[in-house]
């Protein structure tokens, strides 16, 4: 069993607990419910499976998640100094649907790019990621559970998305970035009309 | 094989965008009944146009479609589910449209196939008929 299949199942070994409780999925607080974050929200996990998408057809190296996670880690601090902009969202979107794009367009990318990427959707991700707690603590240790959890996701769906060999597989990944894309440009289009 | 399902979706959302500014797009209705006429009929008849002929009709009635999806987006509605949503069923009709478009490595698919696209080309050309 590979690495990235191993944390995805720690991951969701990791969640059960809360699970089995009494709480909704929306009301888990703290580390569970920053774990959870990044899966149920559905505009960051657009883009980040768009970025995962694009860090496996470009075959990227470690570099580029790694920029992704420098930048979550910093956009969580900025949260906890309590800045919380108002565009982080559309951000999002927007890098997202751009990360959507490319992987449609298929073409050889710089990874110094693939990393700009990166980090300004990990850097919108968690500007976009508030936590509602009460206490310092509970708000702390959503910030962290967001953080491991937005970095396993991307590294284990960017692992699967690099799989893919045979032409039809290849060609069904770009099917999926544009249709991200497409999703993206709609959402923001709704958006900005209201 | 590649081109039509990756721009279909981005040209969609376009037609969307036009649909949710308001921009006016005379006959959608009638754009959309034609498109089923004459896709239809372009299984039925097995035709096997060049690419840029394919991307081109292809193009023109996906801003139609998109056109009328973003246009009927309920007011207060969540922007973010309603597209995912409208994307997802037509990805999963698109996908069962290929599926059963496989069918035509044998005879009796090949004979399938095209029935359905005569069937498809009518129930278009019905629609129309209603329209005008």
């Amino acid at each position: 069993m590979s690495v990235p299949v191993r944390l995805l199942l720690a991951l969701m070994l990791a969640l059960i607990p809360e699970g089995a409780s009494a709480h909704s999925v929306f009301g888990i607080t703290g580390f569970s419910g920053g774990l959870l974050h990044p899966l149920l929200v559905p505009a960051h996990f657009l883009a980040v499976a768009a970025l995962a998408l694009l860090i496996g057809q470009q075959q990227w190296p470690h570099r580029v998640p790694m920029a992704y996670a420098a930048a979550l880690v910093a956009g969580l601090g900025a949260i906890a100094m309590a800045y919380v902009p108002d565009f982080a969202e559309d951000g999002v979107l927007v890098f997202g649907g751009i990360a959507g794009l490319l992987v449609a367009l298929a073409r050889p990318l710089p990874w110094v790019l693939g990393a700009l990427l990166a980090a300004a959707i990990g850097a919108m991700q968690a500007l976009d990621s508030p936590p509602e707690a009460i206490t310092l603590t509970e708000a702390n240790l959503t910030l962290l559970g967001t953080a491991v959890s937005a970095v396993i996701v991307l590294v284990t769906l960017a692992r699967i998305a690099s799989l893919p060999h045979q032409p039809w597989q290849k060609i069904a990944v770009r099917i999926l970035g544009s249709w991200i894309a497409a999703c993206a440009i709609l959402v923001l289009a709704l958006k900005f009309s209201r | 094989m590649v081109i039509l399902p990756v721009v279909f979706p981005l040209v969609m959302a376009t037609g969307g965008v036009l649909g949710i500014a308001g921009v006016p797009l005379p006959g959608v209705e009638i754009g959309i009944a034609v498109s089923a006429a004459v896709l239809g009929m372009m299984v039925a008849l097995a035709a096997r146009p060049s690419l840029w002929v394919a991307a081109l009709i292809v193009g023109v009635f996906a801003v139609f479609h998109g056109y009328a999806h973003g246009a009927e987006l309920p007011p207060g509605a969540d922007a973010l589910s309603f597209s995912a949503g409208f994307v997802i069923a037509t990805g999963c009709l698109h996908l069962t449209g290929i599926a059963f478009g496989l069918l035509v490595r044998w005879p009796a698919g090949l004979i399938a196939v095209r029935a359905m696209g005569g069937i498809i080309a009518l129930a278009g050309l019905l629609f129309l008929g209603r329209l005008v």
